[in-house]
């Protein structure tokens, strides 16, 4: 079994490629200055904060907690298929990777609805400002990121295919920032106001 | 399937169980706080170290992440 080495030691090659880790930190960054600025107005207006935050559905939080956790394991497996050159394999795990991120979308469209037919939007109040912007914009990159894994799972999957491993760690990279955002999110969001 | 990534998939399922049966417990605000930023913290880690394969890369990248998720959970704590 022929596995591809790359020299991830260098500094120019971590795994998912410079740019790709020049694009995580800074959507973390962004991300989480956006975090600050919510939890800066959530000290500010304790008692709005907290009764909002209870209006938010902290089991559908953890499902799709689960859900992304899981889709980015089934990721890290297709990555490793791919460099032990099992296509079939890790074109599996692909689909499993983008059904974990379908059933996130899926349940994040309930709970949206849900929101919007008990009247809850934008300008409610401050904190459902940052829950619309901030669920939004990571619900974007979730998109995204579907798109990218279709993308990468047909070319990976066509005959005479000349998808690299560093396309696949690149997206598989795009993918894991999805649950890196989802994991500073939920806590902040649906648990402690 | 590496144990290694079946081993972190169960720690962060585990994690995450934790995280959501503590947010209900009857602690005092601030140690739940804690004890929620600790666990996503650990998580967020995780994944980035193994499902991510940073654990491999040059420590410039594991030490920048590091840093980068640390000064954002001590912000939102002394903030909070």
């Amino acid at each position: 079994m022929e596995i591809l080495k790359i020299n991830y030691k260098n500094i120019y090659y971590p795994p998912g490629g410079i740019l790709m880790w020049i694009i995580i930190f800074l959507e973390l960054i962004t991300f989480g200055m956006a975090m600050v600025a919510l939890v800066f107005y959530g000290s500010e207006q304790t008692e709005l904060f907290h009764q909002s935050r209870l209006q938010l559905n902290t089991t559908f939080g953890a499902i799709n907690t689960v859900f992304l956790l899981s889709s980015g394991f089934f990721m890290a497996n297709a990555v490793q298929q791919f460099k032990e050159k099992n296509i079939q394999k890790s074109s599996f795990y692909f689909k499993l990777t983008m059904l974990g991120g379908i059933l996130f979308l899926i349940l994040k469209s309930l709970e949206y609805y849900h929101k919007i037919e008990s009247g809850i939007s934008l300008d409610t109040n401050m904190f459902f400002t940052f829950y619309w912007l901030l669920t939004g914009f990571h619900l974007i990159h979730v998109i995204i990121g579907l798109v990218i894994l279709i993308w990468t799972n047909c070319g990976m999957t066509k005959q005479n295919s000349d998808t690299q491993i560093e396309d696949v760690e690149a997206c598989a990279a795009f993918w894991h920032m999805c649950d890196l955002i989802w994991l500073l999110l939920f806590p902040i969001l649906y648990l402690i106001f | 399937m590496k144990k290694s990534l079946v081993f972190t998939y169960g720690l962060l399922i585990v994690l995450t169980l934790v995280t959501a049966l503590i947010s209900n417990a009857d602690l005092f605000s601030d140690d739940i706080i804690l004890l929620i930023l600790f666990f996503s913290s650990i998580k967020f880690l995780l994944v980035a170290f193994q499902f991510m394969e940073l654990k491999k890369a040059n420590p410039f990248w594991k030490y920048s992440l590091s840093l980068v998720l640390g000064v954002l959970v001590l912000v939102i704590f002394l903030m909070k």
